[in-house]
């Protein structure tokens, strides 16, 4: 997870490295942690280590891995040479490696040879069946060739065997909302709260698909959902304090004229339309305007 | 740093003080042939109000504490890491190609 204080560093690390000012072993070693798609960056800057015999064997055995994630964002850059030679001088340093093996495989998927790729992360996979990075490979594979239905499939042989895996829960929850296959999706970020309980993040998720799904019943449960995002987040998520706002006037419009004796915390509406205000009134006062229109036409 | 470790050097300076109190009255015992059954009442008040002292100075002078709710300002979620098992390459910077002068050597 990417904490605020973690995403600061991040930002003032970047920045102090685009401006030539050093750090960046320490911003690479952070983007490897926190899994931060920067490959740009990575190719860039890993390069200009990597291409200093100095600063390259100062880093002793951690210059493997930079090696790896260099070839990675280069794969990713479409930089295929330098990703080719990255892999070069790990397979002189490491013969027969499978982890080198994989890269190689990956060398193949950028390129675009899916039925060569394919072919060596099966072997891969007859060598160790219970490789997991190879078996994730496959599935992104599979969707990188439009190919989402068995995309899914494969997820789906994958999570019985490795259930604990959160994202592969993750990543099986966002091809279903983007197959609008909603309940599935619902289900999936329920097994990812039940792993990671105070992540608001997926609270969000989970809410907005409820709310996407409708019904009396997912509403109410949408709405506690994002309460506790907002409960987990200390109010600043704008995201879930609008959730509340559609959910109310939602589920308002759905029990017109029925008794209202059920009413669950009638002020929890109002609440986070005053959070909300207060909100736009210090960081976009100019909006303010647009969203108490808003709100008036949800009836809050 | 400052009040805090101040307070712990005065703590340790009482703490050494009862050390040294003790002695001398084991010393006047020995004297007076008298049986050691207890240290006297001043030194147990040192111990007690240089046990508070240092306790106070090894909270405060090594940091500040830091918070540990989910929902505090420095530690809460603000984005999820890139789900890079899962990264596929046929995306559309296929088509800006970054600087091509990049070489490994």
């Amino acid at each position: 997870m990417v904490t605020r204080t973690e995403e600061e560093e991040v930002n003032r690390l970047e920045n102090q490295v685009e401006n030539g000012g050093g750090g960046v072993w320490e911003y690479l070693c952070l983007v490897h942690k926190l899994k931060l798609r920067r490959s740009d960056m990575v190719l860039k800057h890993g390069l200009s280590i990597l291409n200093d015999s100095k600063k390259r064997s100062a880093l002793g055995p951690e210059e493997w891995t930079l090696y790896e994630q260099v070839a990675v964002a280069a794969m990713d850059c479409q930089s295929i040479d330098v990703a080719k030679d990255c892999i070069k001088v790990l397979q002189r340093k490491f013969p027969g490696s499978k982890r080198v093996g994989r890269l190689e495989a990956m060398l193949l998927e950028a390129r675009g040879l899916w039925s060569e790729a394919e072919n060596a992360f099966s072997s891969l996979l007859e060598e160790n069946p219970f490789d997991q990075v190879v078996h994730k490979r496959r599935v992104a594979m599979a969707k990188a060739q439009g190919n989402t239905s068995a995309a899914i499939d494969w997820l789906n042989k994958y999570l019985d065997l490795f259930m604990a895996d959160h994202e592969a829960w993750r990543e099986l929850a966002e091809i279903y909302v983007s197959l609008q296959m909603y309940k599935q999706a619902a289900f999936c970020y329920e097994e990812l709260i039940l792993s990671q309980p105070t992540v608001p993040l997926y609270h969000l998720a989970y809410a907005d698909v409820l709310y996407t799904l409708g019904g009396l019943e997912n509403l109410q449960t949408a709405k506690k959902y994002y309460a506790s995002t907002i409960a987990l987040t200390g109010g600043k998520s704008t995201r879930a304090l609008f959730g509340i706002c559609l959910c109310t006037s939602a589920i308002g419009q759905l029990t017109k004229g029925r008794n209202k004796e059920d009413k669950e915390s009638p002020e929890l509406q109002s609440l986070s339309a005053m959070a909300l205000e207060k909100d736009y009134k210090q960081r976009a006062p100019g909006k303010l305007s647009v969203l108490s229109s808003t709100l008036r036409s949800l009836k809050i | 740093m400052g009040a805090g470790f101040l307070v712990g050097v005065i703590g340790v300076l009482i703490l050494s003080h009862a050390t040294y109190s003790t002695i001398q009255y084991r010393a006047l015992l020995k004297i007076t042939e008298e049986e050691f059954s207890g240290p006297p009442i001043d030194v147990v008040i040192e111990l007690i109000v240089s046990l508070v002292l240092c306790l106070w100075a090894a909270m405060a002078a090594p940091g500040n504490f830091k918070s540990i709710h989910p929902q505090s300002e420095e530690n809460r979620v603000v984005a999820l890491p890139a789900n890079l098992d899962f990264m596929i390459f046929n995306h559309r910077g296929k088509i800006f190609p970054l600087e091509t002068e990049l070489k490994l050597k």
